[in-house]
């Protein structure tokens, strides 16, 4: 009994451990943001954000760039979110319920883009957004993020796909009904969980993504806030405070949505991973 | 009797025949017009760009001039294999890969495991150790370098404050602490998905057969070994392998928390390609390294492919 309550205890402590390794370095993003200068650089820093100093979220969205660079993370997360989940649907339908020709190669060429690491597309890619002229604009970066999440999201949605029986949609198709009427009417609404999933995992794809950003847009004017974050990186003009309240603005929405739909993007993801 | 034969003769259909002819497009060419915008696209931007990159591993070709390409064979690749810096990059990416995989996996089958007992406030703690993994990556390597910065980092402080400080402090620009700093950093980030997908997993360990083990009189590990591992093995698995890929191909967390330095201490593949390409602008030289790259993810996931089949069969426990 008695090693039985000493083993609760020691569950309890692990549980707060691991909770506190996860948490903490978003909470100390929080806290260095609202501190002041004497307590960051005090010989013991402080370690609990100093409320009154909250006035540094409101100054870092209206003095700097950062409600810019906001809006464009924004604009680009969702213009990827739609044209990939629009793409993703009709293409993960296609290799749910259809036999096709080239359907394996499709399939490998899917799976074997997951291995592609952006930095090496960066080179090619640049000389096509040239060519095209998708440099320095919002367009060519939606375009690019869609490309690269698109194959994740179909997988997902063809898992999620061929959950749904057969019959339904062939009494459908027995009403009538054509097959892009079927997938709107039938499938769409029965993987709708799937598809806010994806949704998100798309979203914060294209809020997250870096490297096509920072290579392919110039005008500072442009820039998505992750950008414009990492250059806060080793550069001393910014005030410290500024930076992680501005990071923390970024942080936020993207932990909140996952909180939101976590159970749905995991199973999600690991659907289409098993079942590819 | 002939007017009802008359009027009820249309209406039955000759077997075989669908009552309703599908529309024109209705059977052949149906699925590629789902697939066709979805499959252009990443024609567009992912296997046209990819091949130009194969191309480019063969040439000499510098970013200021791309148009002045010369094709040079396997140079590039004799170079970077008889180069000793490249098998550091090499000898490191293996480290951050296994290292990544093995702690990632561990840690997050603990967490599971520990996540798993019933407790109140479960539900809270499920989605509080998420956290990282929703976190974005600039975000993860912005206040990491705060919190290792050598003067004011509180990762110093504490360290100092317990006697094991690092002399000066400065982790990141020391070759010895700089990829232990990284590897902990992306691992911090990493081990909530794999928790996560193993809580999930562990949800369908029958507990039946954990009580039948116990009542056997086996021990908390040999229950663990002989019901739960064996539930869960395929999961890892999968994990090991998404865990391999993602380290390989990680650019950002490594690239703005050291840039690859110092003198190379966290340069992996996808860094040391970066920089080639924009630093010494060489694209020759950044394409095959890519393509060294390319070529251990395949041969990862074959590899594991064969031996989950091995495993199906039963040739190896």
């Amino acid at each position: 009994m008695r090693r039985f309550r000493f083993g609760v205890t020691a569950r309890i402590v692990a549980v707060l451990v691991v909770l506190g390794v996860a948490v903490f370095p978003l909470y100390w993003m929080f806290v260095t943001a609202l501190s002041s200068n004497s307590d960051l650089f005090a010989d013991k820093p402080r370690l609990t954000p100093d409320l009154g100093q909250f006035g540094v979220f409101v100054d870092a969205l209206a003095e700097g760039k950062a409600a810019g660079w906001l809006l464009n993370s924004l604009i680009i997360a969702v213009g990827t979110m739609v044209l990939s989940v629009g793409l993703g649907i009709p293409l993960g339908y296609a290799l749910s319920r259809f036999s096709f020709w080239g359907k394996a190669v499709l399939t490998v060429v899917l799976l074997f883009t997951q291995m592609l690491p952006e930095a090496l597309m960066v080179v090619p890619l640049f000389a096509l957004f040239r060519r095209f002229e998708l440099l320095d604009s919002l367009t060519g970066l939606i375009l690019v993020n869609s490309a690269f999440v698109l194959p994740i999201v179909a997988l997902i949605l063809k898992g999620a796909i061929d959950g749904i029986p057969k019959e339904l949609e062939e009494a459908a198709r027995a009403d009538g009904a054509r097959p892009f009427t079927t997938l709107t009417r039938i499938n769409v609404p029965l993987i709708a969980p799937s598809i806010a999933a994806t949704a998100v995992i798309a979203f914060f794809h294209a809020w997250n993504e870096y490297v096509f950003a920072v290579t392919f847009i110039f005008n500072p004017d442009l820039q998505p806030a992750s950008v414009g974050i990492a250059n806060f990186i080793g550069e001393l003009g910014t005030p410290i405070q500024t930076v992680m309240a501005v990071a923390f603005l970024f942080t936020l929405p993207a932990v909140a949505f996952y909180l939101l739909v976590q159970k749905y993007v995991v199973s999600g993801m690991t659907a289409g991973a098993v079942k590819g | 009797m002939t007017v009802v034969e008359q009027t009820g003769a249309p209406k039955t259909t000759p077997p075989g025949r669908p009552r309703r002819r599908p529309s024109p497009l209705g059977s052949k060419w149906t699925p590629y017009l789902f697939l066709a915008p979805a499959a252009l696209f990443i024609l567009v931007f992912q296997a046209v760009p990819l091949v130009q990159e194969v191309y480019l591993s063969f040439t000499r070709t510098r970013l200021l001039n791309p148009t002045r390409s010369e094709w040079v064979g396997l140079d590039n690749f004799n170079r970077i294999f008889g180069d000793p810096e490249f098998h550091r990059t090499l000898l490191i990416t293996i480290i951050y890969v296994i290292t990544c995989v093995v702690v990632a996996i561990g840690a997050g089958l603990v967490v599971a495991l520990l996540l798993n007992r019933k407790f109140r406030g479960r539900g809270v703690a499920r989605a509080l150790v998420t956290v990282p993994w929703a976190a974005p990556g600039i975000a993860v390597a912005l206040i990491a370098t705060w919190m290792l910065n050598a003067q004011y980092g509180i990762v110093n402080r504490f360290l100092d404050a317990v006697g094991l400080g690092v002399p000066g402090g400065a982790i990141l620009d020391s070759s010895r602490y700089a990829l232990p700093a990284v590897l902990a950093t992306t691992i911090w980030q990493l081990f909530p998905f794999t928790s996560v997908v193993l809580l999930s997993a562990l949800q369908s360990v029958p507990q039946e057969l954990n009580e039948a083990a116990t009542v056997d009189g086996a021990g908390r590990w040999a229950t663990f070994r002989a019901v739960t591992w064996q539930v869960i093995k395929p999961t890892v698995g999968l994990l090991a392998l998404l865990m391999t890929i993602w380290s390989l191909r990680r650019f950002e967390l490594i690239w703005l928390m050291t840039k690859g330095g110092p003198v190379g201490a966290t340069e992996t593949l996808v860094i040391d390609l970066y920089s080639q390409a924009f630093d010494s602008k060489e694209l020759g030289s950044a394409a095959a390294i890519g393509m060294v790259g390319v070529v251990i993810s395949l041969i990862v996931i074959i590899g594991s492919r064969l031996v989950a089949r091995a495993v199906e069969k039963g040739d190896v426990r």
